[in-house]
């Protein structure tokens, strides 16, 4: 009976901690900065800045990588072909990424070959502030 | 160069005994730690010296806490780590240095497997990758079939999926940082949950006896050290599947369900895995643990000579390491004997907490509070603990079958 309870009382609290969890993952935004201030220091960190895109390339499988930067700054942003998918359900596509262009990205901030990247994750995290 | 290396192998060891003796402290927290000290170092190739013989350090005294801090009575140890029960026997410094035996011996055994295989690794990296998804279910599946009871099998499906549900929503929100989230985490899933099992069940150390003798045969040590070591190199290639998974299979698969040859293969999956995480920096340029994601940041691409050097660094300061650890597996439970047990753990219980609050925020702590939850739930169902690996399988499985966005976009995360 004891060995019941005890079990009774570690699923509730395990359920009411995944509850807390989720409504504070749906509603967290990562901190925003600026483009020059994305340093190998945040990688491992989620952070939401902005540029303009002044590179683009599109992958056979379906990625396709952004590179945005303000003055001096060069971050690379790959959207992967999952992600472009998703992105398609929101009516954005390759297309719509035009060099010149200023976007706004959040996501983790990672290091691929000595080169700083942004990676998004849900649709939201990529949006384009100007035509 | 030798001299200025040999300097900063003594300062990781004693750095890595010190974190290693902290319960709760794992290498993936020390090393970010120590990677902020790079700017007094005059080369990377120092603090990669540094970097590895933290790691490699920690990897053997980590032990001490696991085996002497989570003991609980006699009618619940089989639900806990193999190194209770010995403990339990009044043989915690037995157990200690069968964690170094498999530590050195299959750092030796995987380095010889290594250089055998070298050239095989980059394709049977390409074949395997395609692959991982049904190897991570098939895991999942082993570790269901392997329990002893429909009702046992239950309990574990519910575990790997609240643990799994939880790991997606951890892993993969911006509560805390990725590179930190694992720390609340995994201390609650399998430290902190064990510690307070441990005040319940009003557990003390028993008197150690003087007789440390390793009672085991030799076709047994071979046998557990060989295949941690082939277990070691395969956890390197398949993602999400940790030493504990792969100490479970190797555990009924190989026949070492016995305490002792158990505690040899852990081990030496462990080290295994280290070295085969290091080397395959060089083979497949792909980093596997934590260390080998700091040795890339630190080294970038490596060379034949780095990995060779960095081959000598693990195992000059493993061996002195494994001195250090027997030494210290000796005559620290001569103190905790005399010391209140139950007192000392919830100081050990307090002191965690207040380090996740300090690392990783109030979010953190929410974390800590969920996976102890978890943990104990795991416990009290008397299923083995591995399937607290929920955390990390479940996000791998969705990742590789290509599920994940699907399901972050229902959960809207």
């Amino acid at each position: 009976m004891k060995k019941d309870f005890l079990i009774l009382i570690c699923f509730l609290t395990s359920v009411v901690g995944l509850i807390l969890i989720y409504i504070a993952a749906i509603n967290l935004e990562p901190k925003q900065i600026e483009l020059k201030d994305v340093t190998s220091e945040l990688v491992g960190r989620s952070v939401l800045t902005s540029g303009k895109i002044v590179y683009k390339k599109t992958h056979a499988a379906g990625h396709l990588f952004l590179t945005i930067s303000d003055e001096d700054t060069k971050i690379q942003i790959p959207l992967f072909a999952g992600f472009m998918n998703t992105l398609k359900e929101v009516g954005l596509t390759e297309n719509d990424f035009e060099i010149g262009l200023k976007i706004s990205v959040s996501g983790l901030v990672d290091e691929y070959q000595g080169q700083l990247q942004i990676i998004p994750r849900r649709d939201g995290d990529i949006k384009i502030l100007n035509d | 160069m030798i001299l200025e290396t040999v300097l900063l192998v003594f300062i990781g060891i004693a750095i890595g005994v010190f974190a290693g003796l902290i319960p709760g402290i794992h290498v993936n927290t020390t090393i970010p730690l120590i990677m902020s000290l790079s700017f007094l170092l005059p080369t990377p190739y120092y603090l990669a010296v540094l970097v590895i013989s933290v790691a490699v350090t920690e990897m053997f005294i980590d032990y001490i806490p696991s085996i002497f801090l989570g003991a609980p009575e006699a009618d619940t140890s089989l639900s806990v780590l193999p190194g209770h029960r010995l403990l339990l026997e009044g043989r915690g410094h037995e157990a200690i240095k069968l964690t170094i035996l498999g530590g050195i011996g299959s750092l030796l055994v995987s380095l010889i497997f290594i250089a055998l295989l070298a050239n095989s690794f980059q394709y049977l990296y390409e074949v395997t990758r395609p692959y991982v998804q049904y190897l991570i279910f098939g895991v999942m599946i082993f570790m269901f079939i392997t329990e002893k009871n429909l009702k046992k099998m239950l309990s574990s499906i519910l575990i790997l999926s609240m643990t799994g549900i939880f790991g997606i929503l951890v892993l993969n929100s911006y509560l805390v940082p990725a590179q930190e989230v694992l720390f609340p985490s995994l201390t609650g899933l399998f430290g902190l949950s064990t510690l307070i099992v441990s005040i319940f069940e009003r557990s003390s150390i028993p008197k150690q006896k003087e007789d440390s003798r390793m009672l085991i045969s030799k076709k047994e040590i071979v046998k557990s050290l060989i295949l941690a070591s082939i277990a070691g190199i395969v956890v390197g290639f398949l993602p999400a599947v940790g030493i504990s998974e792969a100490g479970t299979m190797v555990q009924y698969l190989g026949g070492s369900g016995e305490s002792r040859s158990f505690l040899i293969t852990i081990s030496g999956i462990n080290v295994a895995n280290d070295v085969f995480s290091l080397v395959s920096l060089f083979l497949v340029g792909n980093p596997r643990s934590g260390a080998s994601v700091a040795i890339q940041g630190i080294l970038g691409e490596l060379m034949f000579f780095d990995v060779v050097f960095l081959i000598g660094v693990v195992m000059l300061t493993a061996g002195v390491a494994s001195f250090l650890t027997s030494y210290l597996g000796k005559i620290i439970p001569k103190y905790l004997e005399k010391m209140n047990y139950k007192v000392l753990t919830i100081s050990v219980i307090i002191f965690i907490t207040c380090l996740v609050l300090f690392l990783t925020g109030p979010f953190g702590l929410l974390i800590v509070f969920t996976s102890t939850s978890l943990g104990l739930l795991c416990s009290f169902l008397e299923i083995r603990r591995s399937h607290c690996m929920g955390i990390l399988l479940i996000p791998s499985l969705l990742f590789f079958t290509g599920l994940n966005e699907v399901v972050f976009s229902v959960l809207g995360i």
